[in-house]
């Protein structure tokens, strides 16, 4: 029997000059690819490991606690499963998946998702510990104006599937230069410089942000919006290289991530089809963009006169920028950005930071053992003790540079 | 508004007026008036009081009911020789839907009083046009039925869930 195509709505999405609009067809694939499965709460369920001198592979019992219900898992089901927080989307799941297994098999998701339906053992309750806490308190007026603005911001997405073309031609006019050895060679001169000038520069930091003076206010404001403005060129960069190795860039927009961070994003997943160094290439060059415009704040910064505005300005960008790189491509700070992603590609080990705190918060209750000897529970501990170190480590430097240029 | 042979060739092939008598035909193009909307131009918004019909001579009408937020989802496009608003014409309850030009559009429109004075000095041909009337509503609400259907599909697709083995 032919399978029926999927049913598609079309909706009608206002602007905010009230007449004009724009006409989106919603496929139901669209909805099932960003929905967020979640299993049932951790004491309503159990798995154990089964183990069969038989079957090579390991299987797994899971157990609905209040159903009585249960469903035997494979390896690969087993690591799904473990996905399925609420949190992450069908789409990340699946790419997951391919990172782990490095090939997909179109069936299991929806095979599995069938299965732990049928034993009752998922939910479809809001995705966030935030959006569950704010629908509980619904009655209280406070609470329901945050969820309005959270609502309304979440709304906002400004975004355009149809990049490619454009993509392409930035690439043909002059983007591929960046992706060259000469590219590569200035980036590094461009980089001891700018730490050599930074250098100089950092001697006297109060010198150096006095400049600011009476224009503080003025200055924080256009130092964010010239870092904001990177952070499209930086997303812009990722869409090169994702075109540079031949893949397709899927969506280019901007959203208030968690309904209150303003960013820009793009949809480069594409590339997990590529090589694992097309992956590696992509994600590093978009945060080089930060080491470049920092580099050049820098240069900038100690030829100005000391104290002046300008100097001012181009230290803070300088500094913004290059603290942008390193929350870019340091793994371990408990943000999943382009070195975390380096990081898990090369280990292999898609879920280190959902797995590490995870353990982490069972050695804290008392439930895990105080240290495995698995190889896995060792890389648990020391992604949770370096993020934690390297994030108190970030705050004390910006609380010092503030404390430097005010005192 | 004149009953020129291009309006009344157009009236022929709407379908309420399929029926209709020559003179009955003109007697009604008098009745009609003629309204043009730019691109996007919003005719109606669901919640609008109203007591008009409209029949789209040239352009696309987009027939869209509130979701949530700024979105709507689209239920109809009414296209040339094809009406909309009928339903409080009659009743005169707000306007259930929003009505959005996506192109230029022409339209004629047929007032309450008109239709009353129609059904007065033409029963034949107001019987006519409520007897298709009918008939279009009921394709109207087959075709409602299918988009119901349509919709719960499109719930479970979007969730995957399982009903079948429940």
């Amino acid at each position: 029997m032919q399978r029926p195509t999927p049913a598609k709505f079309e909706l009608l999405v206002r602007r905010d000059d009230e007449e004009g609009f724009e006409l989106r067809q919603v496929a139901s694939v669209t909805g099932y690819l960003n929905s967020r499965p979640r299993r049932i709460e951790p004491d309503a369920y159990e798995i154990s490991e089964l183990r069969s001198r038989v079957a090579v592979a390991p299987g797994f019992i899971l157990k609905n606690k209040t159903t009585d219900r249960f469903l035997l898992l494979s390896e690969p089901e087993r690591f799904l499963w473990d996905q399925m927080d609420g949190a992450t989307s069908l789409q990340e799941i699946a790419t997951a998946y391919v990172l782990k297994y490095g090939e997909f098999d179109f069936e299991i998701i929806p095979s599995l998702l069938r299965k732990l339906q049928r034993a009752q053992l998922l939910t479809f309750e809001p995705r966030s510990r935030l959006r569950a806490v704010l629908a509980r308190n619904r009655g209280r007026a406070v609470v329901k104006a945050i969820e309005l603005v959270l609502t309304s911001l979440e709304r906002i997405r400004i975004s355009t599937h149809n990049v490619q073309g454009f993509f392409q031609a930035l690439y043909r006019f002059g983007g591929f230069l960046l992706f060259t050895p000469i590219a590569a060679i200035a980036c590094a001169v461009l980089a001891v410089a700018g730490a050599a000038a930074a250098l100089v520069l950092f001697r006297d930091v109060h010198d150096m942000l006095e400049g600011f003076g009476g224009h503080a206010l003025r200055g924080v404001l256009t130092v964010k919006l010239l870092f904001f403005a990177s952070v499209a060129l930086h997303q812009f960069v990722h869409g090169l290289a994702c075109v540079h190795y031949r893949r397709r860039v899927r969506e280019f927009g901007f959203t208030f991530l968690h309904g209150f961070v303003p960013t820009f994003y793009i949809d480069v997943t594409d590339i997990f089809m590529a090589s694992r160094r097309a992956r590696v290439v992509t994600a590093v060059t978009g945060a080089l963009v930060h080491l470049a415009l920092g580099a050049v704040a820098f240069i900038v910064a100690a030829q100005a006169p000391t104290g002046s505005f300008t100097q001012a300005f181009a230290a803070a960008s300088g500094i913004i920028q290059w603290q942008a790189l390193i929350v870019a491509l340091y793994p371990f700070c408990f943000i999943e950005m382009d070195g975390y992603h380096i990081l898990v590609d090369v280990l292999g080990v898609p879920t280190l930071k959902h797995d590490a705190i995870g353990y982490a918060k069972s050695l804290l209750t008392g439930a895990g053992r105080i240290l495995g000897e698995g190889r896995e529970e060792l890389l648990w501990i020391a992604y949770v003790v370096l993020s934690t170190i390297s994030v108190a480590a970030f705050i004390a430097f910006n609380a010092w540079i503030i404390f430097s240029a005010t005192h | 508004m004149q009953a020129s042979d291009e309006t009344l060739a157009f009236l022929r092939d709407v379908r309420v007026f399929e029926a209709f008598s020559d003179p009955d035909l003109v007697a009604l193009t008098d009745r009609l008036r003629e309204r043009d909307l730019r691109r996007h131009q919003i005719l109606f918004r669901e919640g609008d009081r109203g007591d008009e019909m409209f029949i789209v001579r040239r352009g696309t009408i987009l027939i869209s009911k509130a979701v949530t937020g700024k979105v709507e989802q689209v239920l109809v496009r009414v296209e040339p020789f094809d009406f909309f608003g009928e339903m409080s014409l009659f009743d005169g309850s707000p306007r259930s839907a929003t009505a959005q030009a996506e192109t230029d559009v022409e339209l004629l429109v047929l007032g309450r009083d008109s239709l009353q004075a129609m059904t007065e000095t033409a029963p034949r041909a107001a019987a006519a046009f409520f007897y298709a009337m009918v008939q279009v509503f009921m394709e109207r609400l087959r075709r409602s039925t299918q988009q119901v259907a349509e919709a719960t599909r499109w719930g479970l697709e979007a969730t995957g869930l399982d009903v079948e083995a429940r």
